[in-house]
């Protein structure tokens, strides 16, 4: 049999090519550290392992987009000082207990992907401390993780999209050397891409935090690298140890959790209402947010803000269900009406169905609750669904017309 | 009028001169009792409760025996005809198991979806019967988002396929903890699909699995359950890497059986043509069932079924009325099939007819007679699709009508042949190196590599140095790491092995597009270039368009009755000679061979008849492969044979090796490739290759070194008892203009055949 080398060689042609530059050799000396040193990081050593970790300190003063971090603290306080509850709320923590949280990763998810920089930032008294623990190697991930554990004692993590990525990847990696090092905090957690999602969906394009800061924020990159380029920058840095490109995603990650907290203190102070220059769209988004958190004194004056500021008819579409709900029919009549007008395609068509819900059930004019039935086919058609969904609409709309119809020949079977 | 019994029919088929002048061979099989074995003393209360609610009071002594093994942590092989048991195999010693130890958890591996879900609802009745809070899910693409954390955490039995696996559950096994840490059960069921290339893949995802189940220090027992093969136990530890015990007498009764060998009669002499299987399958079915006489009928394709059904449905509608004969394919959910199985039972039902499908594993309980339309390819599966038929009383009868195709004619002129014959041979090569760097890829991706670790049993140092210096992965501190941005299992399919597959999209409903299913590259020129007829599943499709760039062949359903053959354009090269032997006249061996090949035209070929009814060009670049081959070559100089007799006799030799090989060796014919050359370019002798068709081999080809002289003179038997006059498509083909080329494809094969005796001689 020939040897494997040997069958290698000849199978070459068959496997899929990587580029082959440079050999990849181990080391154990870290070099370059004067410029690790003058870049404020340092060494953590344990056992035969180490990491290196990086601290920088931001006065409360600095400027991160339009708030200043102290905005921050403003925010805790303000969550402090009101009497409903949000998904959101600070309520019943200090500045210092929120951890801004952000990784850097040599791939998408799945086991194999390690995370190289675990960066983090928390109010420490008069300023911001950002630390950054990296991997300077695969094989010292304990080192990593047990610098990393040492520091971390808090209540609350605050990510952009950490639910679903950044932590269950900790989680993953941290599982693989369970054995050495303690485990991990248990503790809430605010994802900031769902709270984005949920304000800015319908009106922003991309949800990137990059376009979050641009847009919302007031913030701009510059000399930024571009994420997807970390993990061949991280690459490079396992084989050949030079700081400089390393330094580049440190920026990168740096003004990640900057924009974290600039992050939160905005969405904050729409939730509290405290930002003068909240608009229509994001009025109506907190309302429906409010609504799905239960506080529904709150999704209707954010409701009722967004109606009257620019006669938003989405608002009108679910300003009525509160109105409907307190029994103001005529009220929520005008109100779908317009939506049944002016809204989204769906929501002319739900209009439509609502109105005639409340003729047919509540107001008794199966005339109405007919015709309105009718235009709810009509809003149907306009609407870009699968034909699957669409029959199965249409012909609860049609069992509907005729119940109704059925009524109004007074053959209610009742 | 009283319906005629089964016997009296069988009786009838023996008189009708019709119908026994063209019965080759009626074989009877006598009944077996069965060998029953009490429940044994240790299994738990609730679970001997809930079997004598199913009406089971002891067991088979198989599943007595498979428990008993298991119980004394064996990892064992059953091996279970069609309506054996098999399932008590697994579940018996699992729900044992976990009612002894709530922690414990078991991992069920069935190839296909719709097994696992059939699979799933006969454990959760086991499960309720016993009152046991077992929770058994399937893990697969369908399963709901919202569930998966449930299934990952709280599965005391998880149900799922071999790609899930390997794509799914491996690379994120930080997420099964519960799982790794307490799995004490792997079932592997249908273990004799494991082979070929899927095989070689699942060798692999299992050593993969191993190596995780010891990080968290848990050594699971495997329990596999297999078709009759020649090799279950060597199959079961080549793809486990454990010891097995085999467990191979089974306890299940079995009633009397008539196997009957039909050939339909010559209708064009010259040409050897014989009528079509399909029309005397109507025939024999049509009075199976006009008797009521609970049928079942099986054909190779999906558009073979329909027809079938069509016409038996028009056949017995005033008798029984057309709802009587219903059609089963892959694909059916478990509800209709329960509405069958139902149908069955009850007496609604007579006939079913259906695909291969049914062969694998699922159960619609024993019909009376099973008509085969053709030899379905395999011994095991023809033994499988036997199996259908045969109740505990009475008598069962086998109907095997064969095509006109050179295998089902080889196997209705050699009964014997079948019936003696031990199964084929299962192979697989784990070993294969792409199959097993792909493999080491993903499991790097898992958990690094230690420095001394081996992979199953082998040691993959060089393997992984070449990784390292692809800068796919990092060596430090002794482990290799993965060291890329990838994820290694997107882009490897178990169901095929080269990297670069061309993928097969269905444009059959503009809306919907789907993937088919993938093909290596170099299948693929001859298999999906513009025009040509793929099947899959045994649905027919037309390639619309091949883009040989972005490596996809875009396929639309028709309904055509021919399929498409293109012409390969092949050179090969010997890279090393491994094994040899020769005599005076010739020389045969295995070793490793580049392929260089171009696909040139396709023909189109009629179903049956097997007229070329048309052809086109292919336009495709060249493609090379590195492969395995065996290869016969004729030493000397045959003086009374000029260069063109030689030619077309290599290639008559060559047909009917086609014919016998995948029968010898257990693999679809599209897996192995024959070709013959006048003068080879490494002795320039007159030689034929067979080779794997997949880079690397898969073993095949050394199969066929090994079977030596029987293989050769089977082929040889194929050509000379073979009723047609100069060669035939069910013989040398229909290439050969020379006279006397059917005599020269023999006495060549003969050549070859004493050459491999001289192997035996000297080994």
């Amino acid at each position: 049999m020939m040897s494997l080398k040997k069958k290698l060689d000849r199978m070459k042609p068959h496997l899929k090519q990587q580029h082959a530059d440079k050999p990849v050799q181990g080391t154990d000396a870290l070099p370059h550290m004067d410029l690790w040193k003058s870049n404020d990081t340092d060494l953590f050593v344990s056992g035969d392992q180490y990491c290196l970790i990086r601290e920088v300190h931001f006065p409360l003063d600095y400027k991160h987009g339009h708030y200043k971090l102290e905005a921050f603290k403003h925010a805790v306080e303000a969550w402090n000082n009101v009497n409903f509850n949000h998904s959101l709320s600070a309520k019943g923590f200090a500045a210092e207990d929120l951890f801004f949280f952000d990784t850097e990763t040599t791939g998408l998810s799945g086991t194999g992907t390690s995370i190289f920089l675990l960066g983090y930032a928390r109010v420490d008294k008069d300023k911001i401390i950002v630390k950054q623990h990296i991997l300077t190697d695969p094989a010292n991930e304990v080192a990593l993780y047990l610098s990393f554990l040492e520091n971390v004692d808090y209540e609350m993590l605050v990510t952009f999209n950490g639910k679903s990525f950044d932590w269950p990847q900790v989680k993953s990696r941290h599982t693989l050397i369970r054995k050495h090092v303690p485990k991990l905090p248990e503790t809430g957690h605010f994802d900031l891409y769902h709270a984005s999602k949920r304000l800015w969906k319908s009106s922003l394009n991309s949800l990137k935090l990059k376009s979050i800061e641009e847009k919302k924020l007031g913030f701009e990159r510059k000399d930024d690298i571009p994420g997807y380029l970390a993990p061949a920058i991280y690459f490079d840095f396992v084989e050949r140890k030079h700081p400089e490109g390393m330094l580049k995603v440190l920026e990168h990650n740096e003004k990640d959790i900057l924009s974290l907290i600039t992050l939160y203190t905005h969405i904050s102070f729409q939730l509290l209402g405290t930002d003068e220059s909240q608009n229509s769209k994001e009025k109506l988004e907190t309302g429906k947010w409010f609504k799905k958190e239960g506080v529904s004194n709150l999704s209707e004056k954010y409701l009722t803000d967004s109606y009257e500021m620019d006669q938003n008819p989405s608002a009108a579409f679910h300003l009525a269900f509160e109105h409907k709900k307190q029994h103001q029919y005529p009220q929520a009549i005008t109100l779908w009406e317009i939506s049944l007008e002016k809204g989204l395609p769906k929501e002319q068509r739900e209009s439509a169905i609502e109105i005639a819900k409340l003729y047919e059930h509540h107001l008794k004019d199966f005339k109405n609750a007919y015709l309105f039935a009718m235009q709810a086919i009509k809003a149907l058609d306009t609407e870009d669904l699968k034909n699957e969904r669409k029959q199965k609409i249409l012909g609860q709309i049609k069992h509907r017309l005729n119940r109704i119809s059925r009524k109004m020949s007074g053959n209610n079977p009742k | 009028m009283r319906k005629k019994t089964l016997s009296e029919i069988a009786e009838n088929f023996k008189n009708n001169k019709e119908i026994s002048d063209q019965i080759i061979k009626w074989h009877t099989i006598e009944p077996k009792e069965a060998v029953y074995a009490p429940l044994p003393s240790s299994v738990h209360p609730d679970l001997i409760k809930a079997l004598e609610r199913r009406g089971i009071g002891q067991l088979y002594a198989h599943q007595a025996e498979a428990y008993e093994a298991v119980m004394k942590g064996e990892s064992i092989t059953a091996v279970t005809p069609t309506a054996s048991g098999k399932t008590l195999c697994y579940n018996l010693p699992v729900i044992q198991q976990i009612m002894n130890d709530h922690h414990s958890r078991a991992l069920y591996i069935f190839p296909t979806k719709a097994l696992a879900q059939d699979q799933k609802t006969e454990l959760n009745e086991l499960l309720e019967l016993a009152e046991a809070s077992i929770n058994s899910y399937t893990y697969d693409g369908d399963t709901p988002a919202g569930i998966r954390q449930k299934v990952r955490k709280a599965g005391h039995i998880v149900i799922t396929n071999p790609d899930m696996l390997h794509s799914a559950i491996l690379p994120h096994h930080t997420k099964w903890v519960s799982l790794f840490e307490n799995l004490k059960y792997v079932v592997i069921d249908e273990l004799h699909i494991y082979r070929g290339v899927f095989g070689s893949h699942v060798a692999n995802v299992m050593k993969r699995l191993k190596r995780i189940c010891k990080f968290y220090g848990s050594d699971p027992i495997f329990i596999c359950t297999s078709a009759t093969i020649a090799n279950p136990k060597e199959l079961a530890e080549k793809l486990t890497g454990n010891r097995m015990q085999l467990i191979d007498r089974n306890g299940a009764p079995s009633a009397k059986k008539h196997f009957v060998f039909y050939n339909p009669p010559i209708v064009n002499h010259q040409m050897n043509i014989r009528r079509s299987a399909t029309l005397e399958v109507r025939r024999i079915a049509g009075i199976l069932l006009k008797e009521k006489i609970q049928t079942i009928v099986f054909a190779r394709s999906r558009v073979r079924v329909e027809i079938i059904l069509t016409y038996l449905q028009e056949l017995v509608k005033n008798e029984l009325g057309p709802k009587s004969i219903r059609g089963y394919r892959g694909g059916y959910l478990p509800t209709q099939r329960r509405e069958i199985e139902k149908g069955l039972r009850t007496g609604d039902v007579y006939g079913v007819v259906s695909t291969n499908a049914l062969e694998l594993g699922v159960d619609i309980g024993q019909l009376q007679a099973c008509v085969m339309t053709g030899y379905p390819g395999t011994i095991a599966s023809a033994w499988q699709q036997a199996g259908r038929a045969g109740r505990r009383q009475g008598e069962a009868l086998i109907i095997m009508v064969a095509s006109s195709s050179p295998l089902d004619q080889f196997v209705i002129q050699h009964p014997d042949y079948f019936l003696e014959a031990s199964p084929e041979t299962a192979r697989i090569n784990p070993e294969n190196i792409i199959i097993m760097l792909d493999h080491l890829k993903c499991a790097v991706f898992e958990l690094p590599f230690e420095r001394d670790e081996l992979f199953g049993d082998i040691d993959p140092v060089d393997l992984l140095e070449y990784l390292t210096e692809e800068r796919v992965l990092h060596f430090s501190s002794d482990r290799w790491h993965w060291m890329n941005d990838a994820f290694p299992a997107h882009n490897i399919s178990l169901r095929s092995a080269s990297q670069e597959n061309v993928v097969i999209i269905d444009q059959s409903q503009t809306a919907a597009h789907k993937v088919l299913g993938e093909m290596d590259r170099f299948s693929a020129m001859t298999l999906l270039h513009d025009e040509a007829i793929y099947l899959h599943q045994g649905v027919q499709y037309q390639v619309e368009f091949l883009d040989w760039e972005e490596k996809k062949a875009f396929v639309r359903e028709v309904e055509v009755d021919y399929y498409t053959d293109a012409n390969l354009a092949v050179q090969l090269s010997v890279l090393e000679e491994d094994k040899s032997a020769e005599t005076e006249s010739a020389i045969a061996s295995y070793g490793d061979v580049s392929v260089r090949a171009m696909a040139t035209i396709f023909k189109k070929i009629k179903f049956d008849t097997h007229e070329n009814i048309g052809s086109g060009p292919i336009d495709l670049p060249e493609a090379e492969l590195h492969t395995s081959a065996a290869w016969f070559s004729l030493k000397e100089e045959l003086h009374d044979m000029t260069d063109e007799r030689i030619e077309q006799g290599l290639i008559g030799a060559a047909h009917a090796l086609k014919a016998i090989v995948p029968v010898y060796v257990m693999c679809d014919p599209q897996d192995i490739q024959i070709t013959p050359q006048v003068k080879a370019v490494h002795n320039q002798l007159p030689t034929i290759f067979v080779y794997d068709r997949y880079p690397g081999g898969i073993g095949l080809s050394e199969k066929v070194y090994e079977s030596g002289s029987n293989l050769i003179d089977e082929a040889a038997m194929l050509v000379s008892g073979c009723r047609c006059e100069n060669g035939c498509p069910s013989c040398v083909g229909t290439e050969i203009s020379f006279t006397g080329g059917k005599k020269d494809a023999y006495a060549l094969l003969k050549l070859f055949s004493e050459a491999m005796e001289r192997k035996h001689d000297e080994s």
